[in-house]
């Protein structure tokens, strides 16, 4: 026993010494430290031939063109393309998050049918074969039984022959409901028919602009092209110190186009409109108006003389009489001061340009504002020439053949559109999205029994989202064409995936607010990497499979036969270049350049006479102040909610990427909680410190938010991040924070019958 | 039960009660194991440790450990070296205490580094020009150090010396100890200084950062002497608790109140050193970055107290009781002064570690606080379990007090 | 003794981020990710744990409303000089694994994560919070690795890492240059992702050694400024403004010192 003992001793001793002096510990310590550096579960991206293809990005309405790196085919980068008019090698932070939304595990797979109950989110795949003759047998009914008419589509296309492709195929089929998603554009398209003639979005020599003043727009938050506009915002910043352009901006947030402007002037929100009036009475009063062109080129600046002898005011006696710098100061809050240097700053500056639209441009607003604004604009004379404005043009492509409509068709077609637009009541506009759900609503028999969404996630953002929750209830059938499982496909009966835009071909025209026309050509980057369908295929597949008159109107093959033959001779540079541009347009002058009635640029829209409305004839033609009212009463709800918008923040029909997300800073975001800005004085007021949690409740809903005191924001204000909230999607994106489009309404802009929406009313609770 | 292998002697309790006792022990021990396997499996997410507090209560434990077990070498310097033979009645449990430290504080950072199964690339890429190469090495020569210092002592054991071999081996190790000592001093007085380099060399934080001599900041040295002016009075605190515990005498006051006189005087030289630290620190160095030193203090908790308490609560005081005769003659006064002279420590490492990484060295930057979480409490903590357990088995099988016997006769 | 390097062309690559131009947009954070294989996660809201290497931070001028200014101050790593071989930049001169280095070629604060063991000792040193610990596993949802950069490899958990001036993209032009016969690669050949995307063309990259480069000129301007400047971390990265404000916001200044 013992002598075991001792052996045993002597042979664990000699064992420990002869393991640690021979390799073997020091081969594993060194074999474990390497598998630590070769762990299976962190990726070895593969390596493979490197090229790059160019394309366009059409995630907003920047239109960038962007040169996506490759190796095999895996798409690795999204880069801004050299040398393209639009960005020039640069490219914005969604732009560059795009391959996430590629790649991302909200992509569609393949078609799906809804197999729980709508939104649960349970779904059953099905073949394309299956999916489309679902749609079909539902649309031919629907026709058999006459009500073409009740089937509707919401478009927000990137480009212009899809969405037209859309219109179409609701035209030979029979229903007037076709409806585009809303956006400044619209507003602007309005003014600018109105007032000069042309029914284009306004165009802004920004690059060569010297003073600008903007009326709430996020100059470098994603308004207009995003990256155009921030590399003007550059040069503004880049001449010397003589030359260097000055940047006004009035909004009553500093938001970060307030922090980079050279001066910051907070209005009340809402009250634009009324600085804008009151910066022209200065301008008029003082005579620092451009003379040649007032005097020989606009209508409606003096008082005049109809044929049959009626007097009617001018804009200039407006102005003079109703937006004294002391009263437009009651209104807007600013100093009578101020409000007199800034229009003296802005009329003598060399080429002073002022821009309109809140935020991104993203929502319609008040079309007296718009008006107001380029009253402003055409009285420095900067219409049509450099540093101006001028009407958005276009490259112009292929006319299709006129559709020919069977009896169905045109007696479908010719019924009354729900959303009102076209009609007496709102007579210049086209399209009045905003107003479809409250339509859809407010009638009682199903007034849509289907729905075709495409490009757009209205469920999402569209205002007021528990009455376009609602409106979906009550129709029977939506079809969603999405790429991504966002809030609208989530509520569809029939998803119809299309490709990504890395994955198809498709045209792109002119990004918002560029003077010179570009079309540009999006084209399959990589192969799909689901099993999806070009949307425009699968619209013609659609139309064909109706037959008859509604097949006849598509007479392509499919859509790439479509786009070549509309782009004619174009398509060999296009393919070639990715893009045609008209470098050397120049808008007309200004003898040529109005198509109104007057032949001139109406400071008195004569055509607004027609237009049934409360107003005095007078006052209703000319630009003026108004204030849109929220709903709610200031007793009950005694703060205003504004929507803050940001370019790290998409809040369109794209998700925001999780590269974006992570991009957020911790004053917007905790965990799923979602911050308000609120003056540190308000906050007070109401005992709430950094980080406090409150309920935000608007006429429209409550929500529970934290508080994040920022002294850039008026006191009484609150500012809500506008892009988060939603439901669909994934874990990076569902359930982040609160839908801004949930608390604010839909004010009804009276005379265009547009969404005016600023803001809402509000009260907060300590909780 | 076990009772051949208790030293003869010497009473101790029944091997039930003992066996409770250990039992009792691993409750936390497995808590605290369980945390770190967390720590290992699930990585570092488990901690409250984040961007700004890269170092937190682990590095902290750490520093304040290696502190804490100074009382080894430099008693061991003292009794081998200064030759003070009444303190051989304690160097037996000062090396026990040092082992269990520097054991500690290696295993505090095979859970706190990220990579920990490649942690020997400290030695294999080292970059001589860190202070934490120098710590890496030190406190690793060290330790084997302590072990050949604590070997001997196992030897004692009554069936261990009962081989020849062993009780031979035992003797060689005990003519060699002075030299191993040696060594150790040389190791303890490197690595503790470099420790205290380690935030001092922090040029981008001016918090921490101090001037110095040659290659070593002020804090090195300033490190050097609080840790040897603490290790003895922790000494004297477990030995405390130890007596507490089994309800016996085990060191004779004479011992104690050599080392607690030691002690003071450095803790005493130590304070005015720091003083002067401080003043030349705020009033030269933190300005020339052109910092107002107030501004380090700006945020709570770590507002303008935390130095007072650190000087004057747990550094003066103790100070003055322990230099005092009076004051250490009074065994409840030596106890609570070697306690504060031990917190002190503890909260210096929190504040050249903690507080530097939370001031806000960008302006435009915010200011964060830290806590740790249970993770990192009941990692921190398992050493102090292990540790009792070491003393605990120690005590009852290895003839660690010579005085004992004497003192508690049969 | 003859520098081993010395037939080699060496750089000194370096920023100038304009901050009158900078917008805040974030799109260099996002163009850094995209570059740099950076992991994300689904909460990535606690900015302590979160990795971008290219930081956008906030600044503000301190007043009431309405007179509020705000500032955007993009931060990626500095490339700290420090002071010569016995001050190098404060992270370099800590790490105890040499897994942080200066690059004699380019100048450029290296980071070698495999060789990184994750003390966070170079984290505790650097004062511009540069770098970043992974916390967690890094994790792709499924498809997404597809879009990974093989020139740059993902990092493993429990290590830094940190902006690098896009190293790859200098071996990248380098091998370029040197397959065509060049010795010296051209200023556009070798960029940042980062100054590639901003869209307001507000970051300005190349060798500040080199006449010229376009940041040679620009970091010599009157409105030239490097964050932190006193504490002598020499940093590589240099910013402009013509706000007094914003200049002096990013450094400590004693009530005394008079206003530059
Ligand atoms: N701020 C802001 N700016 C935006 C937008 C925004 O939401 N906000 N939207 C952006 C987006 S997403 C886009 S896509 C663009 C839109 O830009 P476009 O696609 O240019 O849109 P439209 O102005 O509707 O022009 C479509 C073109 O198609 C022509 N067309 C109409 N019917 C037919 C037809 O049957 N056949 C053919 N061949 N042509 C037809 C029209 O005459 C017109 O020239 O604008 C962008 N600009
Ligand atoms: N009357 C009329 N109506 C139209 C049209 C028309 O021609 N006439 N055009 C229609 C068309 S073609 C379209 S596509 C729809 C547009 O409809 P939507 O697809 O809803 O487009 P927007 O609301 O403009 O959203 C684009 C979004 O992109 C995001 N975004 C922009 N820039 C950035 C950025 O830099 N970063 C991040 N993170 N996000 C950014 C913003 O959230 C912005 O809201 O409008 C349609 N409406
Ligand atoms: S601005 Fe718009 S179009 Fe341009 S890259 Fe960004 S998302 Fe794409
Ligand atoms: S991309 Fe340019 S403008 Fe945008 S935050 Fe970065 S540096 Fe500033
Ligand atoms: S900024 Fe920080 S990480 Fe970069 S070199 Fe300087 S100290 Fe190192
Ligand atoms: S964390 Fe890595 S890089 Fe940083 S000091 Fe430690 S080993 Fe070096
Ligand atoms: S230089 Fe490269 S690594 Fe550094 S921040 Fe810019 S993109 Fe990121
Ligand atoms: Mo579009």
């Amino acid at each position: 026993m013992k002598l075991d003992r001792r052996t045993f001793v002597q042979f664990s001793l000699g064992s420990a010494a002869g393991i640690t002096l021979s390799p073997l510990p020091w081969k594993l310590t060194d074999d474990i430290a390497i598998w630590t550096q070769n762990w299976s579960w962190v990726p070895v991206p593969e390596r493979g031939e490197v090229s790059s293809v160019n394309s366009v990005c059409n995630l907003c309405p920047g239109g960038c063109g962007i040169t996506v790196r490759k190796v095999g085919d895996r798409c690795t980068k999204i880069e801004g393309r050299h040398g393209y008019p639009v960005n020039n090698g640069s490219i914005c932070i969604l732009g560059e998050s795009g391959l996430q939304l590629l790649y991302g595990p909200w992509r569609i797979p393949s078609p799906l049918r809804r197999a729980g109950k709508r939104g649960e989110g349970i779904w059953e795949k099905i073949s394309w074969e299956d999916a489309i003759t679902q749609v079909v047998q539902k649309l031919r009914a629907l026709r058999q039984k006459g009500e073409s008419h009740k089937v509707a589509c919401i478009s927000g296309p990137n480009s212009g022959t899809v969405s037209q492709l859309f219109a179409r195929f609701l035209k030979a089929y029979g229903s007037p409901n076709f409806v585009q998603m809303a956006s400044g554009r619209d507003t602007e398209e309005l003014a600018m028919g109105l007032m000069h003639g042309t029914a284009s979005p306004v165009a802004y020599d920004l690059e060569h602009a010297s003073f600008i003043l903007s009326f709430g727009s996020g100059l470098i938050e994603g308004w207009g092209s995003p990256v155009r506009v921030i590399k003007a915002h550059s040069i503004w910043r880049t001449r010397n110190l003589k030359e260097r352009a000055t940047v006004v901006q009035i909004e009553p947030r500093l938001s970060r186009t307030a922090a980079k402007a050279d001066n910051w002037y907070p209005v009340r929100p809402g009250t634009e409109a009324a600085l804008a009036l009151g910066l022209a009475h200065v301008i008029v009063k003082e005579s620092l108006y451009e003379h040649r062109f007032i005097d020989n080129y606009t209508f409606g600046f003096e008082d005049w003389t109809d044929s049959s002898g009626g007097n009617h005011i001018g804009f200039k006696r407006l102005v003079l009489t109703k937006y004294a710098p002391e009263a437009v100061s009651q209104v807007t809050g600013l100093p009578p001061r101020k409000i007199i240097d800034l229009a003296r700053k802005f009329a003598k500056a060399k080429r002073p340009l002022a821009t309109w639209g809140r935020g991104k441009g993203s929502r319609q607003g008040s079309l007296y504002e718009c008006m107001a604004v380029h009253a402003l604009n055409a009285l420095v004379g900067n219409i049509n020439r450099e540093g101006g404005i001028c009407p958005q043009p276009e490259v112009s492509t292929r006319t299709w053949p006129e559709v020919e409509q069977d009896e169905i068709a045109r007696s479908g077609f010719g019924m009354p559109r729900l959303d009102g637009a076209g009609t007496d009541r709102y007579l210049h506009v086209k399209y009045l999205p905003e107003r479809l759900p409250q339509a859809i609503n407010e009638q009682q028999a199903g007034a849509v029994q289907a729905l075709l969404v495409h490009e757009a996630n209205p469920y999402y953002t569209m205002l007021d989202s528990t009455a376009v929750a609602e409106a979906f209830e009550r129709i029977p059938f939506v079809v969603s064409f999405s790429t991504y499982l966002d809030e609208t496909a989530q509520h569809a009966d029939i998803i119809l995936p299309n490709h990504h835009c890395l994955e198809r071909w498709e045209d792109f025209h002119t990004p918002i607010g560029l003077q010179k026309p570009i079309l540009a050509l999006l084209r399959p980057v990589v192969p799909p990497q689901f099993d999806t369908r070009h949307a425009g295929d699968v619209i013609i597949n659609i139309a064909k499979r109706l037959g008859g008159s509604v097949a006849k109107a598509f007479p392509w093959k499919d859509y790439e036969t479509l786009l070549k033959w509309t782009m004619g001779d174009k398509w060999n540079t296009l393919e070639k270049r990715g893009f045609v541009q008209e470098a050397n347009y120049k808008p007309p002058a200004w003898e040529e350049a109005f198509k109104t009635s007057s032949g001139k640029f109406e400071f008195y829209v004569k055509a607004l006479e027609r237009q049934g409305a409360s107003q005095p004839q007078d006052i209703r033609c000319l630009p003026h102040y108004k204030t849109v009212e929220p709903e709610g009463d200031h007793a009950n709800y005694p703060l205003t909610l504004i929507p803050a918008e940001s370019i790290r923040l998409a809040n369109g029909a794209i998700g925001n990427p999780p590269f974006c997300t992570k991009a957020l800073p911790d004053t917007v975001l905790k965990g799923n909680d979602l911050f308000v800005e609120i003056n540190p004085k308000t906050a007070s007021n109401y005992g709430l410190s950094e980080g406090d949690s409150i309920i935000l409740e608007t006429p429209k809903a409550r929500a529970k938010v934290l508080v994040h005191l920022f002294e850039g924001i008026m006191p009484e204000v609150i500012a809500i991040p506008s892009g988060l909230g939603h439901t669909a999607y994934d874990e990076f994106l569902a359930h982040k924070g609160v839908n801004a489009n949930k608390l604010m309404g839909v004010v009804e802009d009276p005379v265009s019958g547009l969404s005016a929406t600023w803001g809402a009313r509000a009260r907060i609770i300590k909780v | 039960m076990d009772s051949a292998l208790i030293p003869e002697g010497v009473k101790r309790c029944s091997f039930k009660k003992f066996a409770i006792w250990i039992g009792v022990l691993t409750i936390p021990t497995l808590w605290g194991i369980y945390a770190a396997l967390l720590c290992w499996g699930k990585a570092l997410n488990q901690t409250n440790l984040n961007d700004n507090f890269p170092f937190g209560f682990w590095i902290v434990a750490d520093l304040g450990v290696i502190a804490l077990g100074a009382g080894a070498f430099f008693t061991g310097f003292l009794r081998y070296i200064l030759k003070i033979e009444e303190l051989k009645n304690i160097v037996n449990f000062a090396v026990v205490i040092g082992v269990i430290c520097y054991a500690s504080a290696l295993g505090i950072l095979g859970i706190d580094v990220g990579q920990p199964l490649r942690g020997w690339f400290i030695f294999w890429h080292a970059n001589v020009h860190s202070m934490l190469t120098e710590v890496a090495f030190c406190i690793t020569c060290y330790f084997m150090v302590l072990c050949i210092e604590y070997v001997p002592l196992v030897l004692e054991n009554r069936r261990i010396d009962a081989y020849r071999f062993f009780h031979f081996l035992s003797h060689r190790f005990h003519q060699a100890m002075p030299a191993i000592a040696a060594i150790g001093v040389f190791l303890s007085f490197f690595h503790q200084g470099s420790l205290g380099g380690v935030p001092g060399v922090l040029y981008g934080r001016p918090f921490a950062y101090r001037s110095g001599f040659l290659v070593w900041p002020w804090t090195f040295f300033l490190f050097i002497l609080s840790a040897i002016a603490c290790g003895p009075c922790f000494t004297l605190l477990i030995t405390w608790i130890t007596e507490k515990i089994t309800r016996k005498q085990l060191v004779k006051k004479s011992v104690k109140e050599t080392l607690a006189k030691i002690a003071g005087w450095l803790l005493a030289s130590y304070i005015v050193l720091k003083i002067i630290d401080t003043i030349y620190w705020a009033s030269s160095t933190a300005p020339r970055v052109g910092i107002n030193f107030k501004s380090f203090y700006a945020n709570q908790p770590y507002g303008i107290w935390v130095l007072i308490t650190e000087v004057g609560i747990l550094g003066i005081i103790p100070a003055i009781i322990l230099i005092t005769k009076q004051g250490r003659s009074n065994s409840a006064l030596l106890i609570l002064a070697s306690f504060l002279n031990c917190a002190g420590i503890f909260m210096n490492r929190w504040i050249m570690t903690v507080q530097t990484l939370a001031v806000p060295v960008m302006p435009f930057d915010k200011f964060a606080s830290y806590h740790p979480n249970w993770q990192e409490w009941a990692t921190t903590l398992l050493p102090v379990w292990i540790g009792a357990m070491v003393i605990s088995l120690s005590y009852r099988y290895l003839p660690i007090f010579p005085q004992e016997r004497e003192l508690n006769p049969a | 003794m003859k520098d081993i390097h010395s037939e080699q062309k060496t750089y000194k690559f370096g920023m100038v981020i304009d901050l009158d131009k900078c917008t805040g947009c974030g799109a260099c954070m996002v163009a850094c990710m995209a570059e740099n294989n950076v992991s994300f996660r689904a909460d990535e809201t606690d900015k302590l744990r979160s990795i971008t290497w290219m930081r956008v931070y906030k600044m503000t001028n301190g007043l009431p409303f309405p007179d509020t200014e705000v500032c955007y101050i993009p931060r990626p790593c500095m490339h700290c000089e420090g002071s010569g071989h016995h001050r190098p930049a404060p992270c370099i001169a800590v790490c105890p694994a040499t897994a942080t280095d200066r690059d004699h070629e380019t100048g450029i604060v290296s980071q070698i994560y495999t060789r990184c063991f994750g003390c966070r000792y170079c984290m505790a040193a650097c004062p511009y919070h540069a770098r970043y610990f992974n916390w967690w596993d890094p994790k792709w949802p499924k498809g997404m690795e597809k879009y990974l950069n093989p020139d740059v490899s993902p990092r493993m958990r429990g290590v830094v890492e940190k902006c690098s001036f896009c190293y790859h993209r200098f071996q990248r032009a380098k091998n370029k240059a040197y397959a065509e016969g060049r010795r010296e690669i051209r200023e556009d050949e070798y960029q940042t992702a980062c100054a590639q995307a901003c869209p307001a063309g507000a970051i300005t990259f190349g060798d500040l050694n080199n006449p010229q480069h376009a940041v040679y000129k620009l970091k010599n301007s009157p409105n030239a400024f490097r964050i932190l400047e006193k504490l002598g971390t020499n940093p590589k990265v240099y910013y402009l403004s013509t706000k007094e404000w914003v200049r002096r916001g990013v450094d400590h200044y004693l009530e005394e010192e008079a206003q530059d």
